[in-house]
């Protein structure tokens, strides 16, 4: 947290205060039960998040066919890993997929929306305004900030999605992992890197 | 123009946040719960794609209560109080004063039950579990509120076109990125089907199931090639009314 949006510790304890009475008015008015919020937590715990995107991006890794179909049919391609559930539940009806690549680096920054089944929910660099106003105008500077610098001659993407669909990236596959599973592949792959502020790192021998 | 509209290009904000974490405070969670279970029942699911039972759900919470909802709130916020506020404390204050507004919670109940728990931070909440509200939060999930609809019968822009960025009147609400307006792209996919959006925007132009285009834009284009770095291509997804032909439009 920068110091811009870190608070003292007074203003966190009114702010915790508040949700708690508001939260309790709303189980006393019949408007929540007070087992809702804790399903919609552990909803984002165990069904949706980064790990189904990381399963995705590993697949696609390994194989070439699976890699081509993700990008031309997303939704399509998603479907054949048979996740638990359909990966068109909230906020991932529609999804597409580019590919990071030695001539194009994607960033993905559209104003609030974010994949939830795929990537979980969104982290708290992709909704501060600083992000969203700078990513469009300075990709590189913000990539640098990032720790990922990219050449002067790979071309940079940015996709700002407003409307109902939903970006993430295939990051590069890091050097010296074709000994790796898919599974210890994907344990690699963080969401950073599928919105494309992060590369994949080699693994620590 | 309003400033929500517009954060893409701004300048002067310092360096970008590298917090990697969700929720930076456990409260925080709470609150991201609450506007969840609150899209989960809202009262248009009974009409979405999947239809939800959502008018036999024992609640008492009968309104539509959408993204949009929430969006609409932090766009209405006065610009300086905007950026003065974290992300989910604008949620928190916007969540408390929809249910004041439309009295199903009473400002002094909220106003003293807040202070009791600033007193006793552990103090239990009610217990009264709701099982089939439970129900319907895991179909909407895992399930959705899609906005897609079967494809108009005709569109009005095809692959490789040449479109300039529509300039409408800024209103409550929209989902065109005020950096975009009047800057001129080019078409490269139209998206299967139609998509409808949650509400109508009015002369802001979304209504009804509408075709979505994806739009290249030169970054050169939009902030002209001195300002901007070099090499770089910004991808838009926006609704058709948000486009006009190239030569519409021009000065």
């Amino acid at each position: 947290m920068s110091s811009l949006f870190a608070y003292d510790d007074d203003r966190e304890a009114a702010s915790a205060a508040r949700v708690r009475a508001l939260e309790a008015l709303l189980i006393e008015k019949g408007v929540l039960g007070s087992d809702s919020v804790d399903a919609v937590l552990a909803h984002f715990d165990t069904v949706a998040g980064p790990f189904n995107g990381a399963r995705i991006v590993a697949r696609a890794w390994t194989d070439p066919g699976y890699r081509q179909r993700l990008l031309e049919d997303t939704p399509k391609a998603i479907a054949e890993l048979h996740f638990p559930l359909g990966m068109d539940g909230a906020e991932g009806e529609h999804m597409k997929a580019v590919a990071n690549s030695a001539t194009v680096h994607n960033l993905v920054i559209c104003t609030l929306c974010y994949p939830w089944p795929v990537l979980g929910l969104p982290p708290y660099w992709y909704k501060d305004p600083v992000f969203r106003s700078r990513g469009v105008r300075e990709p590189r500077a913000v990539l640098r900030e990032f720790g990922v610098p990219v050449a002067a001659g790979v071309e940079v993407k940015v996709w700002d999605s407003s409307a109902q669909i939903r970006w993430f990236v295939i990051p590069e596959r890091p050097a010296d992992s074709a000994h790796l599973s898919e599974e210890e592949l994907a344990a690699l792959v963080t969401p950073e890197a599928m919105m494309g502020v992060a590369l994949v790192p080699s693994p620590v021998p | 123009m309003k400033l929500q509209h517009s954060l893409g290009g701004l300048e002067n904000l310092g360096p970008v946040n590298l917090d990697t974490r969700v929720f930076v405070q456990e409260w925080e969670k709470r609150i991201f719960g609450i506007h969840t279970v609150m899209m989960a029942e809202s009262a248009h699911l009974d009409e979405a794609l999947p239809r939800y039972p959502v008018a036999a759900l024992p609640t008492t919470f009968r309104e539509t209560w959408t993204w949009a909802s929430l969006r609409t709130g932090a766009e209405a916020m006065q610009p300086f109080e905007y950026f003065k506020y974290r992300y989910y404390e604008k949620w928190l204050m916007g969540i408390s004063q929809f249910f004041v507004d439309r009295g199903y919670v009473a400002a002094g109940d909220l106003e003293r039950l807040t202070a009791h728990y600033r007193q006793l931070p552990g103090a239990p909440l009610p217990q009264q579990p709701n099982p089939a509200l439970k129900t319907q939060i895991a179909a909407y999930l895992d399930r959705g509120d899609s906005g897609l609809r079967p494809a108009p019968a005709a569109r009005r822009f095809a692959v490789g076109d040449t479109v300039r960025v529509a300039d409408p009147a800024a209103v409550d609400h929209t989902r065109l990125p005020g950096y975009l307006r009047n800057k001129k792209g080019v078409v490269t996919e139209v998206y299967p089907g139609a998509f409808a959006y949650f509400v109508s925007t009015g002369p802001d132009g979304l209504d009804g199931p509408m075709p979505v285009y994806c739009v290249k834009f030169d970054a050169a284009d939009i902030w002209g090639a001195a300002l901007c770095e070099p090499h770089t291509t910004i991808y838009a997804d926006l609704f058709d009314p948000y486009l006009t032909h190239s030569l519409e439009g021009q000065a």
